[in-house]
């Protein structure tokens, strides 16, 4: 089907929006509409135009185990019954985030600062649990090839990321230098990150490194936004 | 749980924002504060409690999964929070049965006259102001309420034929002059 004709978009999502489409209908312009921005476009302008309608609804109080369903269904791993949700650990992390970093940060400006010009050392990243301070990864990083160098990354113990969310690795280059992004990594126990060039020298002077939980496709503003849930400092060999 | 009062859209935004970021107690509060009025869309649409409670559950694994796409700019949050209740009900009603079909159905039909508000009631109650308002009394009754029929109870448009006791085609015809005039209306007011 192609939507190139304004007044067929429109028509089109006016009576998605309605509801009288067929299933097979449905189906087909929700196909479209995942690729087709003006589709969404005309969509959105049509929950604006009609939600008033739906405020009318006197309120019904669900019962407690629509709510009790959606937590088992949203836990990693499923059905474990004192699992991510219940966990007060989690909790102090995620709204401690922010003030998390802070903490990195300013621990790693009061360390000595490292004597310059830095060479291209060893080092290796002991990064703790925030939340119970045991080692949760490890970073280590080799005197480099030219074109780019490897850090190797191990993930110590069993860990698990939450539905569409990424894991981003921070550089923190310490004083008042904000955190530089290395790029997203996995749960797997053992992973190589490609540091390009220009960021190889800054890391062979980084004071710390850092992990976060930042929606699908990491932090969309260039700093951490998420919860902080590893950090270490950077100790050179 | 103790019904909240009702938040600002401000703080339902907040809520989602922070959502986006994994944060699973601000989760737990939107749910607080807005299930209860998405729950009633899906028991009006579905019909059937059991079959809402699926839905509006379906619903808030959507919200969750999704809330990095929401945009406040763009639309306030029990407006994109409506608009995917509604769509997990409509799939739910058009969702591929084997059996039953026609007794459903037929149940479905006889249902509707006897629900209380009805979508009269419904449509006075929500229009007693706005701009909305003043643009449904430029339709015609029946534009009005093939239009309202269709939003309240998600029926399609062979549905809505049965239940109106008109062709398909001539339904067809009241909603979509119903919405066009609707849009005009709107629009001229600057929506």
């Amino acid at each position: 089907m192609r939507f190139a004709d304004e007044t067929l978009r429109d028509k089109l999502a006016a009576e998605y929006v309605l509801g009288t489409m067929s299933a097979r209908a449905r189906r087909r312009f929700e196909f479209h509409l995942r690729s087709n921005p003006q589709l969404r476009r005309a969509v959105s302008k049509w929950e604006l135009r009609l939600a008033p309608l739906a405020d009318a609804l006197p309120a019904i109080e669900p019962p407690a185990r629509v709510w009790h369903e959606i937590k088992t269904r949203l836990q990693p791993g499923g059905q474990s019954k004192d699992g991510f949700w219940e966990n007060l650990s989690f909790w102090r992390v995620s709204s401690f985030a922010s003030g998390l970093l802070a903490l990195a940060l300013i621990v790693f400006v009061a360390m000595p600062r490292p004597q310059l010009p830095v060479e291209a050392g060893r080092m290796v990243v002991v990064m703790n649990d925030l939340a119970t301070s045991k080692p949760a990864m490890t970073a280590s990083w080799e005197p480099g090839q030219r074109g780019g160098r490897t850090l190797r990354i191990r993930v110590i113990g069993h860990a698990e990321m939450g539905p569409n969310t990424a894991w981003e690795l921070w550089m923190l280059p310490g004083g008042d230098q904000k955190p530089v992004s290395l790029g997203l990594i996995t749960t797997h126990e053992t992973q190589v990150v490609k540091i390009p060039e220009v960021l190889a020298a800054k890391l062979d002077a980084a004071q710390g490194l850092a992990m976060s939980v930042e929606p699908a496709g990491g932090s969309p503003t260039g700093l951490p936004t998420g919860p902080v849930l590893y950090a270490g400092e950077c100790i050179k060999t | 749980m103790n019904l909240p009062e009702a938040p600002a859209a401000e703080q339902l935004s907040d809520l989602l924002a922070r959502c986006a970021l994994r944060d699973q107690r601000a989760f737990a509060t939107l749910y607080q504060f807005s299930s209860a009025k998405l729950f009633a869309v899906a028991v009006r649409i579905t019909r059937r409690r059991d079959w809402a409670e699926d839905v509006l559950q379906e619903a808030f694994v959507n919200i969750w999964n999704h809330a990095a796409g929401y945009n406040s700019a763009k639309s306030a949050p029990m407006t994109w929070m409506t608009a995917i209740v509604r769509n997990r009900a409509l799939d739910w009603l058009r969702r591929p049965r084997e059996i039953e079909i026609d007794e459903e159905h037929e149940e479905l039909m006889a249902s509707i006259p006897d629900e209380s508000p009805g979508p009269e009631e419904l449509l006075r109650r929500s229009l007693e102001a706005g701009e909305l308002a003043e643009c449904m009394k430029t339709l015609t009754e029946e534009q009005q309420r093939s239009v309202t029929l269709a939003f309240f109870y998600g029926l399609s448009h062979a549905e809505l034929a049965e239940q109106m006791r008109k062709p398909v085609g001539t339904v067809k015809t009241w909603i979509r002059r119903g919405l066009d005039r609707l849009k005009g209306c709107l629009e001229g007011l600057g929506r």
